[in-house]
Parts: C-alpha cells; sequence; structure tokens
C-alpha cells in the first residue's frame, strides 16, 4: 500500500464548507436514487447507493468538463449497473433535468437501465463488465500522445473482477505507463448472486495490482475526507492508480444496507424517505 | 494477400497520421509488422489480449485517432461482445481488418479457421462488412474503407491463397456496390472472396453446356447492393451463392434476405456447413468441403431443371 510522496502540509484537504455541500449533494442523490423505486422497481439500488459519494466527490471537485477531448477528464462507470447513482449526481449537477430521474427506464426516457453513449455526461456506453477499464486505458493512451492534460477515471465494482478482460486491462495500463488513469475499485463484498467472499474471495486484490505495478491506495468510499486523501496521491503518482474504496452495499437505505439486495418496496422507499 | 494488406496500410498511414494500427500479438502473421517497422510509435501490441484490444481500440477513438485492429478472424471472435457493446454500440470509428479467415489458415486446423464471422458482423448495428476478392480488390476497397468511411467497419481477408480474380478491371470500391464480373442470362453467381475464382471457373464450364452464367462480386456484403441482386434475380430467374463461411447467416443469407423481399426466386447456396481441419493447403480445404466450381455447377444444373 503505497502513500507516495505523503501529505504534510497543514491545509485541510477539503474546507468545511466544501465537505457540508458535497454531503449535501450526496445526501440528495442517495434520496433520489431511493426515491426512483416509487416509479421502478428493478433498478440496481444497493450497487448504486456504494457508489454515491465515489461519483459526487469525483463529479464535483475532481472531473474537468469541456468540450476539447484532450484537456478534459473522463469518467466511466465500469459497474454500468450503478447507473441510477451516475443519474442522481448528474441531476444534481445540472446535465439532466431531475424529473428525468422518476422516468427511469421508462420507453419515453433517455435514462437507460445502464449508461449509454447519448445521454448527457456519459463518456462510454456499459452495463457488460469488466470493460471499462480497457476503454479507459485508451482514451487516457490517446490523450497522452497527443500531449492532452485529461485524466480517466474509472469506476469499477469488486465483483467485477472475475472479469478476464480487467487482468488483461491491469497487466496493459503499467506498460503503458499511464499516470493518467485512476481506477477506483469498489470493495463491498457483493455481487449478484452471493457474496464476492463465498463466489471468489478478492482480498488478494490490492497486491495483484501491486505486483503488477499500479500504485495503490485505500480509502473508505463512503468518507469524502478518504477519497479525497487517496485521490490526491493518486493525482502524483508517475503511473496508474488504484483506489480501493471500502463501501457498504445499500449504504443509507436500512432495509437493504450491506445485505446481497439490490431493492426494497416503494412502501419501504417512502417510510425511509418521510423518516430521513 | 496478407503482403498486400501490410504494404498498403504503410502507404495509407503515411497520408494519414491518425491512423493507428493495433494487434493482439499477431503483428508478425498479419503483417501489421510492416506498420510498426515504419511508424513504431503508432503501433500497438496489446499482448495476446483480445478483448481488451478492442476497448483500447474505442477509446483512442475518443481521443480523436483512427484505431485499426488487425487481428486473426477467429480470434477477433473472442472479442464479439466487446465489439457488440462498446464500438457498434457506441458506433465508434474503429475499423477491423482481419486476415486467416476462412480455410487460409489451412494448416493449423479448425480452430483457426472463422467460417462464422460474416454471420456475427453482419448481425450487428453500425457494422459494415467487407469481403474483398483479391489483392487488386484490397487495393481499391481499403483506402475508401480508412479514408472515406465512418464508423465501424470489418474487413476480411485471407492469407497467401489468392488467384487472381480482379486484377485489371477498373471498377471503383464504393459502399453498398457489387460488381459484375461476368454477364449471363440464365443463371447468376454470387459471393464474395476468394472463391469467385470457382465462380468465374463455374460459368464458363456452364457456358460449354450452353447455359448463359453471371458472376457478381458482391465485396460489400453489408450494406449489400440489393438493386443489382434484384436485377439478375429479375433477369436470369436462378441464384447460386458461394461462400467461404457458413452458409448459415452468410453472404448466401444476406442474398436470401434481398430476394425474398424484392424478387423471389429459386436459390442454392454452396459453403460451409461444419468445422474445417488441417490440410497441406487451403485449395485442399476447399475441394474437400465441396466449396468448389464444381459444386456451383452442380446446383447452377438443378436449378435450370
Amino acid at each position: 500500500m503505497g502513500n507516495e510522496g505523503g501529505r504534510n502540509d497543514a491545509t485541510p484537504i477539503l474546507t468545511l464548507e466544501e465537505l457540508n455541500r458535497l454531503r449535501e449533494i450526496a445526501e440528495n442523490a442517495r434520496k433520489n436514487v431511493i426515491k426512483m423505486l416509487f416509479y421502478d422497481q428493478t433498478l440496481h439500488v444497493g450497487s448504486s447507493l456504494s457508489s454515491i459519494e465515489i461519483v459526487t466527490l469525483l463529479m464535483f471537485k475532481y472531473l474537468r468538463f469541456g468540450r476539447d477531448p484532450l484537456n478534459r477528464d473522463y469518467f466511466i462507470l465500469s459497474k454500468g449497473h450503478a447507473a441510477p447513482a451516475l443519474y442522481a449526481v448528474m441531476a444534481e449537477k445540472g446535465f439532466i433535468p431531475e424529473d428525468e430521474l422518476w422516468k427511469i427506464q421508462d420507453i419515453s426516457s433517455i435514462l437507460q437501465g445502464h449508461p449509454e453513449i447519448f445521454i448527457p455526461g456519459v463518456d462510454m456506453a456499459t452495463g457488460s463488465l469488466g470493460q471499462g477499464l480497457s476503454f479507459g486505458i485508451g482514451i487516457a493512451t490517446g490523450i497522452k500522445m497527443r500531449g492532452g492534460t485529461g485524466r480517466v477515471f474509472v469506476d469499477m465494482g469488486d465483483g467485477e473482477h472475475d472479469e478476464g478482460e480487467v487482468w488483461e486491462a491491469i497487466t496493459h495500463a503499467v506498460t503503458r505507463k499511464l499516470d493518467n488513469l485512476i481506477a477506483i475499485v469498489e470493495v463491498n463484498n457483493f455481487q449478484l448472486d452471493d457474496s464476492v467472499d463465498s463466489v471468489k474471495p478478492k482480498g488478494y486484490l490490492p497486491k495483484v495490482y501491486e505486483a503488477v505495478g499500479w500504485a495503490v491506495f485505500e480509502a473508505d468510499g463512503h468518507d469524502f475526507v478518504s477519497l479525497s486523501e487517496a485521490l490526491e496521491e493518486a493525482l502524483k503518482a508517475k503511473r496508474p492508480s488504484a483506489i480501493f474504496a471500502r463501501t457498504v452495499r445499500g449504504k443509507g437505505f436500512p432495509p437493504i444496507e450491506n445485505t446481497r439486495k439490490q431493492r426494497s418496496s416503494p412502501d419501504d422507499a417512502r417510510k425511509h424517505l418521510i423518516n430521513a | 494477400m496478407r503482403d498486400t494488406l501490410g504494404r498498403l496500410l504503410v502507404e495509407l498511414g503515411e497520408r494519414d497520421k491518425d491512423l493507428l494500427v493495433i494487434t493482439a500479438d499477431v503483428g508478425d502473421s498479419t503483417r501489421a509488422i510492416y506498420f510498426k517497422e515504419k511508424y513504431p510509435d503508432r503501433y500497438f501490441n496489446v499482448g495476446i489480449s483480445e478483448q481488451d484490444m478492442v476497448n483500447f481500440a474505442g477509446g483512442l477513438s475518443i481521443a480523436g485517432y483512427k484505431p485499426v485492429v488487425v487481428e486473426f478472424a477467429m480470434f477477433l471472435m473472442r472479442a464479439w461482445e466487446q465489439i457488440r457493446n462498446s464500438i457498434a454500440r457506441m458506433n465508434l470509428d474503429v475499423k477491423f481488418i482481419v486476415t486467416h479467415s476462412g480455410y487460409s489458415d489451412h494448416a493449423d486446423g479448425s480452430s483457426h479457421q472463422a467460417l462464422e464471422d460474416i454471420a456475427l458482423m453482419r448481425v450487428l448495428p453500425n457494422m459494415k462488412v467487407i469481403v474483398p476478392a483479391d489483392p487488386a480488390d484490397i487495393r481499391r476497397a481499403l483506402p475508401v474503407v480508412l479514408e472515406e468511411l465512418k464508423g465501424p467497419t470489418y474487413f476480411r481477408i485471407g492469407r497467401e491463397y489468392s488467384p487472381s480474380i480482379t486484377e485489371g478491371l477498373d471498377y471503383q470500391f464504393k459502399l453498398g456496390k457489387g460488381f459484375v464480373l461476368r454477364d449471363g442470362d440464365d443463371v447468376a453467381i454470387m459471393g464474395a472472396g476468394v472463391v469467385l475464382w470457382d465462380a468465374l471457373k463455374a460459368a464458363e464450364e456452364l457456358n460449354k453446356m450452353g447455359i448463359s452464367a453471371a458472376v457478381i462480386n458482391l465485396l460489400s456484403i453489408k450494406p449489400i447492393d440489393e438493386q443489382l441482386i434484384e436485377y439478375y434475380a429479375r433477369k436470369t430467374g436462378r441464384i447460386v451463392t458461394i461462400e467461404e463461411h457458413s452458409i448459415y447467416g452468410g453472404i448466401g443469407s444476406a442474398v436470401a434476405e434481398v430476394v425474398v423481399k424484392r424478387y423471389p426466386v429459386p436459390m442454392r447456396f454452396v459453403g460451409a456447413t461444419t468445422f474445417g481441419r488441417s490440410a497441406r493447403s487451403q485449395r485442399e480445404l476447399l475441394d474437400y468441403y465441396g466449396i468448389t466450381w464444381k459444386s456451383v455447377v452442380n446446383q447452377a444444373m438443378e436449378l435450370m431443371k
């Protein structure tokens, strides 16, 4: 577990004002993901709630948006089933109207069950696991060849690491010396059928990344300060970085929190939102 | 065929500095290596990692490059889902040039012989499929594919075996256009790739028997030349297709889709129906599996009854 460079200045990584603002945005996004259950009961709410803080922090603090393809940042939600989290944060950002969120997966809505490239703010169509990192390597390589400053952030799941393409990608990234590529691996220990531990345990993953040649960091995936510290270090690293972010599936929604359950009833959602 | 490809890629790379060549450890076998010798900075061997290669190419296209994936037809199929879910679904400008298609990798046997790839690519939205007949067709089509066409394209060639089929003919490649190699009135033989040599030979043999056979080089399999197919369906009333590919879902199927829609006529299909095997030459395998001028003649005779 590297701590390349280390932080020795006394400036807080986030001001109290920033922190409060991020928490407010994340809370809104979280509520909106839960509220989506009123309208559609097939969403991957549990996986989405695992990603809220990561997506919020990237969208509101780190990602530089713009039209110049070489001097902007990219965000790839490789765990595409967490699309509700992405959409909810994008609504906070103003990329899509909040009203659109309630139409998610409706035939008339732009918001598909998994991210599509035609949705404003989406940089890669995902939904089939294991593909985002390879795509990110392509973007990051192209940017570096042209001397751009753009960076690529790829959000992946732990279960997703069952896919063989991820191995192809992590071994590829280091050969390109991509210091503009950051992978965030959400460690929530759940995948579709069961816990990650009972399917194929993945405790070795950080060591694997490290052995392959990545700069590896750990963070609490629901804590903005911890995530920011890891991201600051990752951005300084002279090679591809991976942040293993411990998260909780269903975080903040007790009926499903830290269980394999992806969703609960609209009634549960209503009760929760009234009390929240 | 692959030598023509390798040299042409170098030429095209000179004209377009955004052109990148990406391969999964088959640069030598596909002759993509010629490009590396000239432009090492624009050549990527990602290792034996076809799935990663496809998405990597997709990402490079987002950064504004024109990635050309060069791979064995068989092993690109391993990444079909990546092509489907990333490249075709996002309609990215990634070109796939595959070598060793059909039985052209005769020695390696069925594990290396791609007889299903046209069907798999043809079915994808946004994907274009081009099957040149010989080196002359490659020289006509590849510059257009790489310099003018936008979006995912599948360009399928073989290896060494390449009897001259279109050398000296003066047509220009155009997407969605087929070419008449020989006119005729009684039966139309349609196909693409090296087996058009057998189509022409069959037409000659049929001619000796007093049967006038047309031969059509379809070349652009998707989009396909519907007008030309309808024209010859009306003119001859009989069609035999020939392909170095499974007859299920391949070129014959593509022709049949047009024929039943626009002007139904009896058809016969010459092509593969099962896996290949090892042999000393590609020609030997075509003969072994009956993908030959003799089969075309027999099928045409049957239609004439």
